[in-house]
């Protein structure tokens, strides 16, 4: 089912929480929120699931108007970061509590239940009691609880953060499959970037409570419109140089080799931010810089300071003056006090604005 | 293990297990003499050296039932405590969660003047109580005193309650409404199930306050509604006390309350270890 978020505010007390968010999610869509903690993905979130009321704003659900329906009446189910399983109940009990409280027939309800269970792999731990099962089962667990019933929405709050790192790609794949399968309309919060490239659909990147780009997961990492988005995605991240726009639209940049041949498309985003000092930076992915000869054409002469041999892939962080910055290459024969020659391809320099410029639609 | 530190560890072991059997010995000695004094002959209790071995006889409970109307005090007992402890019970747990879960406005405030309520000495709220049972025309009903100890247990079970509810993640009952419950439906169905223990350890301490009450029973009560406190008290007579009739009225007023503790027993021991739901 579609969801609609219309320019939510929720405040507690002076603190402003979540700062007018409007977003449209699809039917069957695998919606991320991103960001880091206090951005305000969690409590938008909960104010879908009802759990929070907007201070202003509005929230449908499959065209309804449920801004403030109790959550019972709005039909999602939500897996919580630390489980929310009933400690008292079994496992099959756990599952089944929601189509008790639907009252359905116990026959029906026992099938369904199995059914699910079978399906998330806790055929054998149906008569446990949550404290008996590890982190994954758990969660396994609540993901069951969760779809036992058919919900319209699907929300999940970091639900793979308490799981080790080697469980938590496991789950993933398992949670981002089942849930496609389906074809349920899901939201789902986390912190971590890699989590949200592998499973979205699109990902919302939000910071101090705002979206601050909402776009396809390769187009959040090949165009982040703001440095906190090319800050925040990709490891290390995207290296920033102070650019500017002269008059007539050509852009200058700190480091002028990177700047000369910019593509028309980064020139007319350039051209929409309104201010133009010190709110203009030229982005590139450490892996997009090219490493050449010291001194060749096009070339800026840089001096490595330090280069850190990872296996797969070897990180050179490099400095021109003050300017410092990371390349990211196969195996490389550099070492630190070398110069080397860098070269920034046109087609995939970026242009980004700057956290507190205006930019123009 | 070395053979030197067995003997050490199994050694403090048993000096640990000698200081336990002492301490238990020292405060099970009262009780001890308590129940076998209420089975002596006025002779046997006064005798010194005191006597070990005697002749039991039943006569105290006797004199219990016929001279101090103990039956009826043991009704009006059960009957006061019984509902105090259960208004109490009820009242202050429901307190408790909108304390621990609503957006209650100056919150910290009504908690603190809640408690408050147990700062004041009871003997300072003895006389107006008098005067407005006097007015209300409650005074020697049970009514009288089920109001004050419900009154009175209210601010321990808040707090305490509290605590507990607090201890239990929040995300448990948010997901019990996602699963379709109301607010009140949660309250039942989830949280008052994962209660069970905190509740019956508060039940047991509300309860035994209320039943070992005197103060209040002695002043606001002359014949109708009278507790067994306040009749065990009456052992004590103005030439002598009634060593006998003293115990047997002892034995009569801890017995129940030894019988509730032993069927609250599953849930004492985990409810007194606060945080017993998570895991």
């Amino acid at each position: 089912m579609a969801i609609n978020i219309d320019t939510v505010y929720k405040q507690f007390g002076a603190l402003k929480v979540v700062n007018g968010v409007s977003v449209d999610i699809k039917d069957g869509e695998f919606f991320v929120m991103l960001g880091p903690s206090g951005c305000g993905k969690t409590t938008t979130l909960r104010m879908v699931a009802g759990l929070e009321l907007p201070t202003a704003g509005r929230i449908s659900i499959d065209g309804a108007d449920m801004t403030y329906a109790e959550p019972r009446h709005r039909d999602i189910a939500m897996a919580f970061q630390d489980y929310g399983l009933y400690p008292n109940m079994t496992v099959f009990k756990n599952i089944e509590f929601p189509l008790k409280i639907r009252k359905l027939d116990v026959r029906e309800r026992a099938r369904k239940v199995e059914d699910t269970a079978e399906k998330l792999g806790l055929g054998e731990l149906l008569q446990r009691k949550p404290s008996q099962l590890s982190g994954g089962q758990r969660q396994r667990v609540s993901l069951a609880r969760a779809l036992v019933r058919n919900p319209k929405v699907f929300l999940m709050d970091e639900p793979l953060s308490n799981l080790d790192a080697k469980l938590r790609a496991v789950m993933r794949t398992e949670i981002k499959k089942l849930v496609t399968n389906l074809g349920i309309t899901t939201i789902y919060v986390t912190h971590d970037q890699i989590e949200a490239m592998a499973m979205a659909d699109r990902i919302a990147v939000m910071s101090k409570g705002n979206m601050v780009q909402v776009a396809s997961p390769l187009e959040v990492y090949d165009r982040p419109k703001t440095r906190f988005v090319a800050e925040f995605i990709g490891s290390p991240p995207m290296n920033l140089f102070p650019a500017q726009i002269k008059a007539g639209g050509t852009v200058t940049c700190i480091l002028p080799n990177f700047a000369h041949s910019l593509c028309e498309e980064e020139r007319a985003f350039a051209a929409q931010i309104v201010d133009g000092k010190g709110g203009l930076l030229l982005g590139i992915r450490p892996e997009h810089l090219v490493v050449a000869k010291a001194g060749a054409q096009g070339a800026t002469d840089a001096l490595v300071e330090l280069v850190e041999p990872l296996g797969q892939t070897t990180n050179i962080y490099v400095s021109v003056g003050d300017v410092r910055f990371v390349i990211v290459t196969d195996r490389t024969t550099a070492k630190a006090g070398d110069t080397i020659g860098v070269v920034a391809p046109s087609d995939l320099l970026r242009v980004v604005a700057n956290d507190d410029a205006v930019v123009r639609h | 293990m070395s053979n030197s530190r067995i003997l050490k560890s199994s050694a403090s072991a048993l000096a640990a297990y000698a200081l336990a059997i002492a301490a238990a010995l020292f405060f099970a000695f009262p009780i001890f003499w308590m129940v076998t004094s209420s089975f002596k002959s006025e002779v046997d209790i006064s005798a010194y050296p005191p006597v070990w071995s005697f002749t039991p006889t039943l006569v105290n409970y006797a004199q219990l039932f016929t001279e101090l109307n103990a039956w009826q005090a043991l009704i009006n007992s059960a009957l006061i405590v019984g509902l105090a402890t259960c208004i109490a019970m009820a009242a202050g747990t429901m307190a408790a969660y909108a304390l621990a879960r609503f957006d209650v406005k100056g919150k910290e405030f009504l908690a603190f003047e809640i408690l408050s309520i147990r700062m004041l000495p009871p003997i300072v709220s003895v006389i107006p109580m008098f005067i407005i049972a006097r007015q209300l025309g409650i005074f020697d009903t049970p009514w009288l005193l089920i109001a004050a100890y419900a009154l009175s247990g209210l601010p321990f079970v808040v707090w305490v309650m509290r605590v507990f509810i607090q201890d239990i993640p929040q995300s448990i009952e948010e997901a019990a409404m996602i699963d379709g419950c109301s607010r009140f439906e949660t309250f039942w169905r989830v949280t008052l199930p994962l209660l069970l223990p905190g509740l019956a350890a508060t039940m047991v301490i509300v309860f035994m306050f209320a039943w070992n009450e005197f103060l209040l029973a002695s002043m606001l009560t002359s014949q109708e509604a009278k507790t067994l406190p306040v009749i065990a008290a009456n052992a004590i007579k103005p030439k002598a006390i009634a060593w006998g009739l003293a115990s047997a009225a002892g034995v009569m007023m801890s017995l129940p309350v030894v019988v509730l503790v032993l069927l609250m027993q599953r849930y004492l021991v985990r409810g007194l270890t606060l945080g017993a739901v998570k895991g």
